[in-house]
């Protein structure tokens, strides 16, 4: 096990090493230079555990839109160690000359080390540009250290979805000392918010009922029940679940007696009386959620007002 | 209008609202290459409304499911950067049918008005109702008379909230006297802000994003006038000939096609003042304030301040190319302008003096639509050993609109080593590496701002006579003309006269 000393400097000498390197005539091939392109910090905390290669495609994908110095701290159990390394991600656009690249810097530490990484961390980000963290580190949320992170970034984004996220009091408590924070979950419904919307047009249904699988209701459901609720103060929106096994996501949603809404991952059948119109959906793969949610770095104002709605 | 309550406008996309979209013209090309498949790309993203519907009309007989598969057709072929889905296709399908009918016959108008009724039942449009004429312009206020004579220019009674709009293509006659005919009688039947002409340069993503790069930013506004612009210049270049447009063309020409609407609305982007707000009549009101404000040549200052040229035989490329006289369907004698330049003064405090140049052209080296904005030289040449003895390069910002859209600055640096020598250099805002995501089609954009209601990127009556006027006096003056045509090859940069047009002002034209 090693245990190297981090200073934010040193990486900071090897990011602009490797974006001489990567420069180098020999690396580029083609002799159509690169570009350096960076529009944030995004760090990401996640657990040793997680799939180094699927965060680090979802991160590629993330690069075209949202082009960041992207640090990512790997948490994990056991014996002293912290160590880090620095790369470029670069791709080229399809019919463009030039490859677009994007740092890099991946810390890996165990959690007795949360307090250097914070320390490491904050001198890495990128002077006068959004910091958004993603934290997907149910380590973080069990050892109660969500606050020692908190100060590295203008906005906090994560999945209250997922097994070991922060839940909706631990987002409310968030809100309530200022920070900015995002959750996939919410990010998820808003297609479907849209589309609601569209449908419902200028009516004011007198109920509405949103029906989803399980016995229990996921935080996708409850955050449509919130929203509906908190726009619609004179319709009465109520939650029905189909029992048995099931994630708890939303499946129908019936407008009176007039418009139902039956959703499928990728689409919606609407029914109006008569009229039936089939209506795609955005999948909402993880790069596609966390593409949404980092182009929002200002307090959502409607995601807030519904939070609090359901934590009060 | 949708309830107040739901809307989070941070994160919603656009929605259109229920309406019907009737298109003149339904079995022609734009309808096929760009306005089906825009309307299938809005149904894609969900910006249509579930009761929305198309209705084709044109002379051709066919039934509903003819066109149907006609346009299916179209969208797969013309599709751009999008996947055709089946399933959406059929439910967007559903929504389309077809009249066959003659703008001439006045009971076809009658039969619509029935047609319109069914469909507003079935699909619960709402009794909205857009009018999308894709024809030959000289049909256009027959097709708005005939439309008013069965009262589909208004809301059905009964139902005030309902709208009716009519959008029509360029151009907007053919001169300043007819454009105030065309708008006489459109707005004999729709209100002026019922009425939208559509230029489809005002809805590339880069056209906008101009407003956005001068009032957004606090840093460039205050250089942009006389004290520190040195002058202007706008190309719109094409690499191909008329390509099979000839006959077309051969009634247009350059100066009529490009720079009398779309250029000059390009110009009056650049050089507008700043409007009151962000919203349609505000920030036409700039608009239209400026290009009244251009300076109306006289026509002994027109031949100093124009240049027509037409290509002949060249290369493009590696490959030759004819001239436009051999082009197919263009008479060997023809005067039609391919090339035009002109030097354009705006009479206004802001730009007073500075030359706004701008040229289109066929058959040109390579296809780029840009904005070059050429600062005025720094006041002491400081480094004038280190630039070999050459004026120092003045500061260029441009504004690339096609193909590689973006910003570049052209600023000097030192080059490194013990001495002072100075190089230029380029700071490049690329709009596709910065923004990965899909680009809207301009069609889609003003389609979806129509169907919505938002006339801010569409050209307003007194803008199109405003511009008419500025070209009116260079029209009439190449009308007496007998030019030596052709005066450039094509795969150049257009006629020599071009760039002695810019030498008179000190100036020379950019090679983009």
């Amino acid at each position: 096990m090693s245990c190297e000393v981090i200073k934010p400097d040193r990486i900071l000498q090897q990011l602009a090493e490797l974006w001489k390197d990567t420069a180098r005539p020999e690396a580029d091939a083609d002799g159509d230079g690169l570009l350096r392109a960076c529009a944030m910090t995004l760090v990401s905390f996640v657990d040793d555990e997680e799939d180094a290669m699927a965060l680090g495609e979802t991160l590629a994908l993330l690069m075209r839109e949202h082009p960041s110095r992207s640090i990512v701290v790997r948490l994990r159990e056991g014996e002293d160690f912290l160590e880090s390394r620095v790369f470029a991600q670069c791709w080229k656009p399809f019919g463009h000359r030039q490859q677009i690249c994007c740092e890099q810097v991946e810390i890996s530490a165990t959690m007795n080390h949360l307090q250097d990484v914070a320390a490491v961390v904050g001198p890495l980000a990128v002077p006068d540009l959004p910091r958004l963290i993603l934290l997907r580190s149910a380590r973080i949320v069990r050892a109660g250290a969500l606050r020692k992170i908190l100060r590295l970034g203008d906005k906090i984004i994560v999945d209250s979805s997922l097994p070991g996220a922060p839940g909706f009091g631990e987002l409310g408590a968030l809100l309530e000392s200022g920070h900015i924070a995002g959750d996939l979950a919410w990010t998820r419904i808003t297609e479907l918010r849209a589309l609601i919307a569209q449908v419902i047009g200028d009516r004011v249904p007198k109920n509405i009922i949103i029906e989803y699988e399980g016995r229990e209701a996921g935080a996708e459901t409850r955050y449509l029940e919130a929203w509906l609720a908190s726009g619609l103060p004179d319709t009465v929106v109520r939650l029905k679940g189909s029992g048995g096994q099931g994630t708890g996501v939303p499946a129908v949603v019936r407008v009176d007696d007039e418009i139902t809404i039956c959703l499928t991952p990728e689409c919606a059948e609407i029914e109006i009386g008569q009229l039936k119109q089939h209506a795609p959906l955005a999948v909402g793969s993880a790069d596609e959620l966390l593409n949404a949610e980092l182009k929002i770095v200002v307090h959502d104002e409607i995601f807030e007002r519904v939070l609090n709605r359901i934590t009060a | 209008m949708p309830l107040e309550g739901l809307q989070d406008p941070l994160r919603f996309s656009r929605k259109a609202p229920p309406c019907a979209v009737v298109i003149y013209g339904a079995n022609g090309d734009l309808t096929k290459r760009k306005l089906m498949p825009a309307l299938y790309r809005l149904a894609f993203e969900g910006r249509l409304a579930p009761g929305f519907a198309v209705i084709g009309v044109s002379r051709t007989a066919m039934s509903d499911d003819d066109f149907r598969d006609r346009m299916k057709h179209s969208v797969k072929k013309y599709l751009e950067d999008s996947p055709f889905d089946e399933n959406l296709w059929l439910s967007f399908a559903k929504g389309l049918t077809y009249i066959a009918g003659d703008v001439g016959q006045p009971s076809s108008y009658g039969e619509l008005a029935k047609h319109l009724e069914g469909v507003a039942a079935e699909r619960q449009t709402g009794g909205n109702v857009l009018f999308y004429l894709s024809t030959q312009p000289s049909q256009y206020a027959q097709i708005a008379e005939g439309l008013g004579s069965v009262d589909l220019n208004t809301p059905p009674e009964g139902n005030s909230d309902a709208w009716r709009r009519i959008v029509i293509e360029k151009p907007f006659g053919h001169d300043l006297k007819s454009a105030g005919e065309l708008n006489t009688r459109l707005q004999a039947v729709f209100r002026e802000s019922d009425i939208y002409r559509i230029d489809h340069y005002l809805g590339k993503e880069t056209v906008q994003n101009i407003m956005a790069f001068r009032f957004g930013n606090g840093i460039f506004e205050p250089l942009w006038n006389r004290t520190y612009v040195d002058h202007v210049q706008i190309t719109a270049a094409e690499s191909i000939g008329v390509e099979g447009r000839g006959a077309y063309y051969q009634e247009a020409g350059a100066l009529r096609d490009m720079i009398q609407n779309h250029l000059l609305q390009v110009m009056a982007t650049v050089s507008m003042e700043p409007a009151s707000s962000f919203t349609s009549d505000a920030v036409r009101d700039e608009r239209a304030k400026l290009l009244r404000a251009i300076r109306i040549m006289r026509p002994d200052q027109v031949a100093a301040n124009s240049v027509a040229g037409q290509y002949g035989p060249g290369r493009s490329g590696s490959e030759q190319v004819p001239g436009f006289r051999q082009e197919t369907g263009v008479d060997p004698q023809s005067h039609t302008d391919t090339y035009a330049a002109v030097t354009f003064l705006v009479d206004n405090w802001r730009w007073s003096g500075v030359p706004f140049y701008i040229r289109t052209g066929k058959a040109l080296p390579k296809r780029v639509t840009e904005i070059a904005i050429q600062f005025r030289t720094a006041p002491l040449a400081m480094f004038r050993k280190a630039t070999a003895g050459a004026e120092a390069l003045p500061n260029v910002l441009i504004l690339r609109i096609q193909p590689e859209e973006g910003i570049s600055l052209r600023f000097a640096s030192k080059r490194p080593g013990s001495g002072m020598q100075i190089r230029p250099v380029s700071m490049d805002f690329n709009y596709g590496s910065s923004f990965g995501e899909r680009s809207p089609s301009a069609y889609e954009t003003l389609l979806l701002d129509a169907i919505t209601g938002d006339a801010t990127l569409y050209t307003r009556q007194d803008m199109v006579e405003a511009s008419w006027t500025a070209v009116q006096p260079i029209l009439d003056y190449w009308s007496t003309q007998k030019f030596d045509f052709p005066n450039y090859a094509a795969g150049s940069w257009g006629p020599a006269a071009s760039d002695e047009m810019l030498a008179r002002w000190g100036h020379e034209w950019r090679r983009p």
